[in-house]
């Protein structure tokens, strides 16, 4: 079976798609980057390639693309034939399962962000920037506080009946505030609740302040597993949010459709086997004039695989070994 | 000769001033024909921003921890003047950046001069006569030479800006500029000044480009410095010209200078953005929906607006901005710079803009065609 690869490389996973030339999806995968991505993908390729020998599924790529924070990295030591930004990823992604979409709200691990779409392209985005308030992050570090699995943090936002009001502009001092709320007898649920609802409201009065947000709206990104979250972006939107199949790995689906959408005539993609290789990425400062950049090398087995992050080229247009 | 009366001139200060983008060659040559010794601030690069970050007081605009950091390299070099200019971009805290500056570097223990004087044509004559010992006829002919160089820098910057998104060989222009500009800061005299810029002008005329290639066309607007320091604005021409988008921009040192000159530029401007905005918000606030309306009218692809963070005027007139941009359904981006801004967060960005300009650009065409057709059956049925 001939198949595009999608692999979105955040701050918190690394996901895995496969599509067929039909546009079918046929096999995810979500691992954890923690920190290294170079391993989370080595240990990503791995499993998938046992998964698809255990499923007796023999596949044959015919495009890769890699989106997310570390697509220049991970396209390098796979040889991908697109590398994206995770916004036209996650809109390309969204928009192939729910036609007609207008907004797109994602809330992933350290970032969040909203696309505007007319005609299935988008036409106005925006991000977070230096803030961490109404991110994965802030959930995982309040849950932890609270001593409840992050998994259960939306059924029990659910129970909720009166949510507890919490300033959630900062992530420091919504923990202050929650600690009040607690010693003055607020119940679990509702502080959970409230989380929830601050979350939203941070992320709609800074994110997507000043966006036109039409239905249909999508809601995709690690987050959008709390359902807690969605029905607090349904109250606070008065719309109905439509969480999409592939709600966690929509960036990597976005990014295999993109290379179906234009696929090469002949994949550059290094195979399976560079897990077992030894791949080793390292950094240094150019000096050639005062910009001083910061030049990033990745070596395949010792041979030089990549270069880039200078400025005028010097370094990423020099002849590879690879 | 005259060069001679003034060399002999007994213990010489060394002096410096901000670095701004490609103009600082120009600068530098005019304060060089006047006879002074000039060391440059070295290129920014992220240890200077890092460097002026450090001791700057930590919420004041962005410019001034860059230029702070810049001087502190060259007053370990010796020197010991700092010519600082007030009000280049319009009334806003710039106004203060030398008395803050010095008063910062003073409680550094570092002991140098500041020569403060107002963006008026007369102030500025008269500051480098007196700091210089030049004639007025030596400080009028500088002069002429100053311009002569900074309208050759603007012409490279803007023919560069045209051709980048066309050349056939990626990074064929860039070289070209670079050059170009390393030549201008090593010229002696008007002669050579003049034989260059036919030589600069004639080579990126040869550059091979390709016409039939689709352009999209972006503005940029916004605060002054960021605007047109590659260096504190990540290269954003360039990167944005390599993804085949021809940038623009109003806003250059010529611009302002004219300003300068002649104060009713500013009553046309507000003339033009009256519905929008009644009176001035300093800096280059006003200028800046003036601009986005401009291009907006010229049928661009997009807008970005670049500022300092937390710069005054520029937050003031965002909110206008983007209301224009409802108005119209441009794509508009607003990108705020500090020194905790990282380049990768910037590139995404930039590269999101780059795809939402695109598909603007063909859905505009598309609408039109359809119009077309829908123009041409009606003919057909009558």
């Amino acid at each position: 079976m001939k198949c595009y690869l999608g692999i979105d490389v955040g701050s918190i996973s690394t996901n895995f798609v496969l599509v067929n030339e039909a546009g079918e999806v046929i096999y995810t995968l979500y691992i954890r980057t923690e920190g290294n991505p170079i391993k989370a993908v080595q240990a990503g390729l791995t499993m998938l390639k046992q998964n698809l020998s255990e499923k007796k599924m023999d596949v044959e790529v015919i495009g890769v693309g890699t989106t997310g924070s570390a697509r220049y990295l991970v396209g390098a030591i796979t040889g991908a034939d697109l590398m994206k930004n995770e916004i036209t990823a996650h809109a390309r992604g969204a928009s192939q399962f729910v036609p007609g979409l207008r907004t797109i709200l994602e809330i992933g691990g350290q970032d969040s962000k909203i696309v505007i779409l007319e005609d299935g392209s988008s036409v106005d985005f925006a991000m977070n920037l230096i803030c961490s308030a109404g991110t994965g992050a802030f959930l995982d570090a309040q849950a932890n506080r609270l001593k409840i699995p992050i998994e259960d943090f939306g059924d029990i936002a659910l129970r909720s009946k009166k949510p507890t009001q919490l300033g959630a502009r900062c992530t420091v001092f919504c923990e202050s505030d929650m600690i009040h709320k607690q010693q003055i007898g607020h119940s679990t649920e509702d502080i959970v609740a409230g989380l929830c609802h601050g979350l939203v409201r941070n992320f709609l009065s800074s994110v997507a302040k000043g966006k036109n947000i039409k239905s249909k709206i999508v809601f995709q990104g690690g987050v959008s597993e709390n359902k807690g979250i969605k029905k607090a972006f349904e109250d606070a939107l008065q719309e109905e949010v439509i969480i999409p199949p592939y709600n966690t790995v929509m960036g990597a689906v976005g990014a295999a459709f993109l290379v179906r959408d234009k696929p090469p005539e002949k994949t550059k993609f290094l195979g399976f086997d560079i897990t077992e290789r030894d791949i080793r990425c390292s950094s240094f400062n150019c000096g050639g004039c005062p910009n001083n950049c910061e030049v990033i090398e990745t070596r395949i087995d010792g041979k030089v695989a990549a270069r880039w992050g200078d400025r005028c080229g010097k370094w990423s247009t020099m002849k590879l070994d690879i | 000769m005259v060069k001679k009366l003034i060399m002999d001139k007994t213990e010489k200060s060394v002096v410096t001033f901000a670095r701004w983008g490609n103009y600082t060659i120009a600068v530098k040559g005019l304060l060089e024909q006047l006879g002074m010794k000039v060391i440059l601030p070295p290129k920014t690069n992220s240890t200077i921003i890092a460097d002026g970050a450090k001791i700057a007081p930590e919420l004041f605009c962005f410019p001034m921890k860059v230029t702070l950091g810049g001087y502190l390299a060259v007053i370990r070099e010796g020197v010991d003047t700092i010519l600082s200019i007030q009000n280049v971009g319009g009334s806003c805290r710039q106004k203060y950046y030398g008395l803050i500056q010095e008063k910062v570097l003073k409680d550094g223990g570092y002991k140098v001069k500041f020569v403060d004087f107002r963006a008026t044509p007369r102030d500025i004559f008269k500051a480098l006569k007196k700091n210089s010992g030049a004639t007025d006829w030596q400080v009028a002919s500088a002069f002429y030479t100053f311009f002569q160089k900074l309208s050759l820098i603007e012409r490279i910057e803007k023919m560069a800006a045209k051709i980048r998104p066309r050349e056939i060989n990626k990074g064929g222009t860039e070289k070209i500029v670079r050059e170009g500009l390393a030549s201008i800061e090593k010229t002696k005299n008007l002669k050579e000044l003049l034989n260059l810029k036919k030589q600069i002008i004639s080579k990126l005329k040869k550059v091979e480009i390709d016409n039939s290639r689709e352009v999209f066309k972006v503005g940029m607007i916004g605060e002054i410095y960021t605007v047109t320091d590659p260096a504190i604005n990540f290269d954003l021409e360039a990167k944005l010209g390599l993804d085949g988008i021809e940038v623009h921009r109003e806003m250059n040192l010529t611009y302002h200078l004219k300003k300068l000159a002649f104060p009713w530029i500013d009553w046309l401007i507000q003339r033009r953005i009256y519905s929008y905005l009644q009176s001035t918000v300093g800096g280059h606030g006003r200028d800046a929906i003036g601009e986005m309306l401009t291009f907006i009218e010229k049928d661009f692809d997009g807008v970005i607006q670049l500022l300092p963070f937390g710069c005054m005027p520029e937050v003031t007139v965002r909110p206008i901005l983007e209301k224009i941009r409802q108005e119209n359904n441009i794509p508009f981006l607003s990108l705020s710079l500090d020194e905790q801004v990282a380049e990768a967060g910037i590139n995404t960005r930039l590269e999101a803009f780059a795809d939402v300009v695109k598909n603007y650009h063909f859905k505009k065409q598309k609408d039109l065609k359809r119009q077309k057709d829908a123009r041409t059956l009606n003919v057909k049925k009558i």
